[in-house]
């Protein structure tokens, strides 16, 4: 009977897995033909006389000896030097989390363990600017940083992303906090810590997959930065994605496709790793109730 | 050791008041029941004691420092929270070890003392699981042997055995009584059981709505309630109380009538506890009626009746039967009666 219960008819079976390997494919596409055509030449990869080009690489071949080549990775990490915006990127992305998290892991845990009425509208006032495009703050930065000449530098940068990025953090690890019981703040106090002693010794240990997770997003937030980064960076300091979007040119400059190309697949390949890599902690994180004692 | 001194202490929250002008002195090495249905305010006077709440008006004292303004962990208290309050990232060992560490106490002691602790408890063998594999009963245990590993001046327990089932909460009913007589530590113990505070208690102060009603010891409480609140709520089942008129020492309501009683004229209330009350099947007793149920209880049956709407239980012998419609007698003689005044509730001297 139990196996009777169990059965699935047959075409739902074969039904959905079709259905999951087509969604798979069609999700997958766009990153497997970008890393595909990014040993190929502009001539094949754009190609306009035939599309099959950019799959075989026949002008690649014609040119390299080979449907394979390297060019586009050298033209972009070696000609243009995307390995200096690499480590910009790398220098945002860690004082942007590092900054955010603290503020908001000390500021989220005050805000959730207050208990005055100010504190909601606080948290409705970080949903509102949250809510605001970066790009309209953006605009009303400007004038001052030029006119006290801090336009152009990461700092800049970092600051600014911070303060868009803070308001988001504190809502997020503030509905972790609020999940953590109050009781282990208090036999936390009670067994003899001052209320710091307690968020460092009793309330951080079970906050990982909190601050992981609300860490990645803001990660993700300074490392996928258009906004921000192209109109408040110098040419010398930019990340990735401006730099990128630099390789493609503009009416005045000549670009380089390839180069973005080949930056773009340079670019995505950390972020796999990286949420290959917290994928646990992220999923706890998510789906919380993991605090319970 | 200390002793506890609760000087007028009352906690408000705007126009809500919490707890109202609590006066009392708690002995040092005494164990202290607050007894009360939930909302009367006895967790926040314990709160306010651990300093986990802030007071509005009054002073507490433990031993000789007033300890209004201190922290927590300046009080020198351990508590015991109803849902235990475990740090789920340490194990078991670690849990208990947590007080020493955190008050800097020698290295050298802290693994006899965590050893010691985790045998009161009986929890040496599991020092080393986390709390999430542990069960109710034994996480209530690490949560016990975490507050005496330090020795502390004061217990403070809230509620501790309201999360476990009925058959584990006898036995560690028996266990925190035995430990607090080894251990003779001043004890503030919070329940809403009546059974809880009977059994453990030297003293119990029993509380509604934020106002002490009573305090005693479990046999004068039971005895002697002092108003129809604590005599409704003590005992299993709980006092009967029968609304009436006094007149001339001879009290009526439906169906029930008993003289011989002293008291002033007027409308009373008549309290009388189940098992001093006997049932026969004549009409010789005070209270005639038609029984409205009957229980086996094993040890007795319990014989229960309508009057003027309110149930009145009796206690008859284990061999006592009857059908429900059968007419039953209650003899109440009148040295078993309490009166208490109808509109203040309060206990009439007699």
């Amino acid at each position: 009977m139990s196996t009777q219960a169990k059965y699935r008819p047959t075409w739902l079976k074969i039904g959905s897995v079709v259905f999951i390997a087509v969604w798979l494919i069609i999700a997958a596409f766009p990153f497997i033909w970008t890393l595909w055509g990014s040993f190929k030449i502009e001539l094949d990869f754009f190609s306009i006389a035939d599309w099959t080009n950019a799959f075989y690489g026949r002008n690649t071949e014609a040119t390299y000896g080979s449907p394979f080549t390297l060019a586009g990775y050298e033209g972009a990490w070696i000609k243009e030097g995307f390995g200096q915006n690499v480590i910009n990127t790398f220098i945002v992305c860690f004082f942007v989390v590092a900054t955010s998290l603290t503020i908001g892991t000390l500021g989220a845990y005050a805000l959730s363990r207050s208990s005055y009425n100010y504190v909601f509208w606080l948290l409705i006032t970080a949903l509102i600017f949250r809510a605001i495009p970066p790009i309209t703050l953006v605009s009303g930065y400007l004038p001052p940083f030029f006119q006290y000449n801090v336009w152009g530098f990461l700092p800049t940068a970092i600051i600014v992303l911070v303060a868009i990025n803070q308001p988001f953090t504190l809502w997020m690890l503030n509905s972790f906090f609020q999940k953590i019981p109050q009781d282990l703040d208090e036999s936390a106090k009670v067994d003899g810590c001052t209320q710091f002693q307690a968020f460092r010794l009793v309330i951080m240990p079970v906050m990982w997959p909190g601050v992981i997770t609300t860490g990645l997003f803001s990660f993700l937030l300074a490392y996928n930065d258009f906004a921000v980064t192209s109109m408040l960076l110098a040419e010398s300091n930019r990340t990735m994605i401006p730099a990128i979007n630099a390789f493609l040119g503009t009416t005045q400059t000549e670009g380089n496709v390839m180069f973005a190309v080949a930056a773009v697949v340079s670019a995505t390949v950390p972020l796999f790793i990286l949420v290959m890599f917290f994928q646990r902690q992220i999923v706890s994180g998510l789906t919380a109730g993991a605090v319970k004692g | 050791m200390a002793e506890i001194q609760l000087r007028n202490l009352s906690k408000r929250w705007g126009s809500f008041v919490g707890v109202d002008n609590f006066d009392l002195t708690i002995a040092d090495r005494e164990f202290l029941v607050l007894l009360g249905p939930s909302g009367c305010g006895k967790t926040t006077t314990m709160r306010m004691i651990a300093g986990l709440e802030e007071v509005t008006e009054g002073e507490i004292w433990i031993g000789d420092r007033k300890v209004n303004d201190l922290e927590p962990k300046d009080r020198d208290v351990a508590m015991v929270f109803q849902s235990y309050g475990l740090y789920p990232n340490m194990n078991v060992y670690d849990n208990i070890r947590f007080p020493l560490k955190v008050r800097k106490v020698d290295k050298s002691e802290h693994d006899a003392r965590v050893m010691k602790a985790a045998e009161m408890v009986e929890l040496t063998d599991f020092l080393h699981r986390k709390p999430a594999a542990l069960s109710g009963g034994q996480r209530q245990r690490v949560a016990l042997a975490r507050a005496i590993v330090r020795e502390p001046n004061v217990f403070l327990m809230d509620e501790p055995l309201s999360n476990l089932d009925a058959k584990l909460r006898v036995s560690t009913r028996a266990q925190i009584k035995n430990l607090s007589h080894e251990l003779q530590v001043t004890t503030v113990y919070v329940t809403h059981d009546q059974i809880e505070a009977m059994t453990l208690a030297d003293r119990v102060v029993v509380m509604n709505a934020g106002v002490v009603q009573q305090v005693g010891s479990p046999t004068e409480i039971y005895d002697n309630p002092a108003n129809t609140f604590v005599a409704g709520f003590i005992g299993s089942p709980a006092m009967n109380l029968i609304d009436g008129h006094l007149a001339g020492g001879r009290f009526t309501a439906q169906g029930t009538e008993v003289t011989g009683l002293k008291g002033p004229d007027g409308p009373v209330t008549l309290g009388f506890r189940a098992e001093d009350a006997t049932v026969s099947n004549d009409t010789s007793g005070q209270i005639t009626a038609p029984a409205y149920s009957m229980e086996l209880l094993g040890d007795a049956t319990m014989v229960t009746v309508r009057v003027d709407g309110q149930q009145v239980n009796v206690k008859a012998s284990k061999e006592y039967r009857a059908e429900i419609g059968d007419t039953v007698s209650i003899s109440v003689p009148p040295e078993i009666c309490h009166l208490f005044d109808r509109q203040s509730g309060a206990r009439i001297a007699v």
